[in-house]
């Protein structure tokens, strides 16, 4: 397995940390007084999502996590899980829902995510950083309320996800998402 | 002290201000300004300060100093007594926060001085950045016990290695003096909340270029570490001036460097023959971080924002 310094440490990296895969962060160098120098970083599970700080002696080696993203359509959603094609290949995955709870109300069949795969079995997925979807249940707007513009109400789009969206929006109609932060873009 | 976040211009301005300062500090007790070459032939050896090096002539490879100590210890040798330096100094690798590629250090010696004497010294001095305020002064051991209950001197290498491991060190090692100065760094963090902190007694094995002494059947090393708001600002010591265990220890930190897979370094025997001649003499000495005390006195993040050009901007 590849392996990389702790002094090429740079946020975005895969490495395998206790075993585990995680995504660095944040990376910050720190020496005490007389001492040895260390590398403290900020790592987030790859599966879990969890956040934690683990601190290397400064140049130790760890191994670079296997991981690989490749995307792949959403064919549909089962009770357990998820199933994607590959749009080349034709080859069909399933991701068990589960492992991508914090995840699930952004999956649409027919839209293309980039699926993770750790040591060759797919445990995760990034959505496309802004979806078009539709609102399915929100409350009337108020009319004559909307002058700041910045009255917001919550709204459940069509994936399941739950979004605060500005007063003057409707039930049944489309809106751009950012994924990232689950705020409302504009009405489509 | 300055309470907002000041400009790049009133920053510069005060940090000119501030090299004034110190000058005077020094001119009204007597203390010689000296500048001590930045590049050597030899370079001062620590195993966990990485040296900058150089082409300095075809054939001789040139050392960037990490510290003025060596440099100022040979004009000590040469009969000066009280003197101090305002230098940039060089350290490998070392960019965050708090460290630098290239920072300022403000070093100086006193002769037939106290350790006591010289964390007085140096409390003035930082009292000159940070205004006027309560200091303490702790022991090595005591900020363990507080922190960790723990006996630094006492618990075994696995107890160590345990709470390390705790508080999320994921490295190992056969030394204790790794799983301290990891756990030292988490501890001082909270050394000098709204006071001054020096810290006393630190181990032998930690003891650089002072002197050691014994007390209750431990044996320690005679030098402070000075902390304000967890960040480490000075470092002073009761000079060794024994020839030959000044020797030994830079062997030592090579033998230790070499187990770092870290390069041997050449040993400066101008220095060693410096120590020899001050053998009978008593001196003191401290190194103050500059950028860290410009950094406090202006609140800002890291030490980048006091410097005329940090690295990542250069």
């Amino acid at each position: 397995m590849a392996q990389i310094s702790t002094n090429e440490f740079k946020s975005g990296q895969k490495v395998e940390i206790d075993q585990e895969p995680y995504t660095i962060v944040n990376v910050e160098f720190v020496k005490p007084g007389k001492g040895q120098a260390f590398t403290r970083v900020k790592l987030k599970h790859l599966i879990s999502s969890r956040v934690i700080e683990r601190t290397l002696k400064s140049g130790e080696k760890v191994e670079i996590a296997d991981v690989e993203e490749k995307s792949m359509r959403l064919l549909y959603k089962e009770k357990e899980e998820a199933v994607f094609m590959d749009d080349v290949s034709f080859d069909q995955i399933e991701i068990p829902l589960n492992l991508i709870e914090d995840q699930a109300h952004w999956l649409k069949e027919d839209i293309v995510y980039d699926i993770v795969f750790y040591k060759g079995a797919a445990v995760g997925f990034t959505p496309p950083t802004f979806m078009e979807l539709l609102i399915t249940e929100t409350a009337p707007g108020v009319r004559g309320d909307t002058a700041s513009g910045r009255v917001l109400k919550p709204a459940i789009l069509e994936t399941g996800a739950k979004v605060q969206i500005p007063i003057f929006v409707d039930q049944g109609e489309k809106i751009k998402v950012d994924t990232r932060t689950g705020e409302y873009v504009s009405r489509v | 002290m300055f309470q907002e976040s000041s400009s790049t211009i009133e920053i510069l301005q005060d940090r000119a201000a501030m090299f004034r300062a110190v000058r005077e500090f020094f001119e009204e007790k007597g203390v010689l300004e000296v500048d001590t070459p930045i590049l050597s032939k030899t370079a001062p050896i620590d195993a966990n300060i990485d040296i900058l090096k150089t082409n300095a002539t075809s054939k001789q490879v040139g050392y960037f100093h990490s510290s003025p100590e060596y440099g100022m210890k040979k004009l000590l040798a040469k009969g000066l007594g009280d003197i101090f330096q305002l230098c940039h100094v060089y350290r490998q690798g070392e960019v965050g926060a708090l460290h630098q590629i290239e920072f300022t250090m403000l070093e100086w010696y006193r002769q037939n001085f106290s350790l006591s004497k010289l964390m007085d010294e140096t409390k003035n001095l930082i009292f000159l950045f940070l205004g006027s305020m309560p200091y303490e002064i702790v022991k090595y051991e005591n900020v363990f016990k507080k922190t960790f209950q723990i006996d630094p001197f006492r618990a075994s290498l696995d107890e160590l290695s345990k709470i390390a491991r705790s508080h999320g060190l994921s490295s190992v090692s056969e030394q204790r003096d790794f799983y301290l100065s990891f756990l030292w760094d988490i501890a001082e963090e909270n050394l000098g909340i709204d006071r001054l902190s020096f810290v006393t007694n630190f181990p032998a094995s930690q003891a650089a270029l002072s002197k050691t002494f014994k007390e209750n059947q431990r044996e320690y090393a005679s030098r402070f570490e000075c902390y304000f708001d967890g960040v480490e600002l000075a470092n002073g010591y009761h000079e060794l001036t024994d020839p030959v265990e000044q020797k030994r220890r830079l062997e030592e930190e090579n033998l230790k460097r070499i187990s770092l897979d870290k390069e041997p370094l050449p040993l400066d025997y101008s220095f060693l023959h410096a120590i020899e001649k001050l053998s009978n003499k008593d001196f003191f000495g401290v190194a103050v971080g500059f950028d860290r005390l410009m950094m406090l006195r202006h609140n800002t993040e890291g030490i980048e924002e006091v410097v005329a050009i940090g690295w990542n901007e250069s």
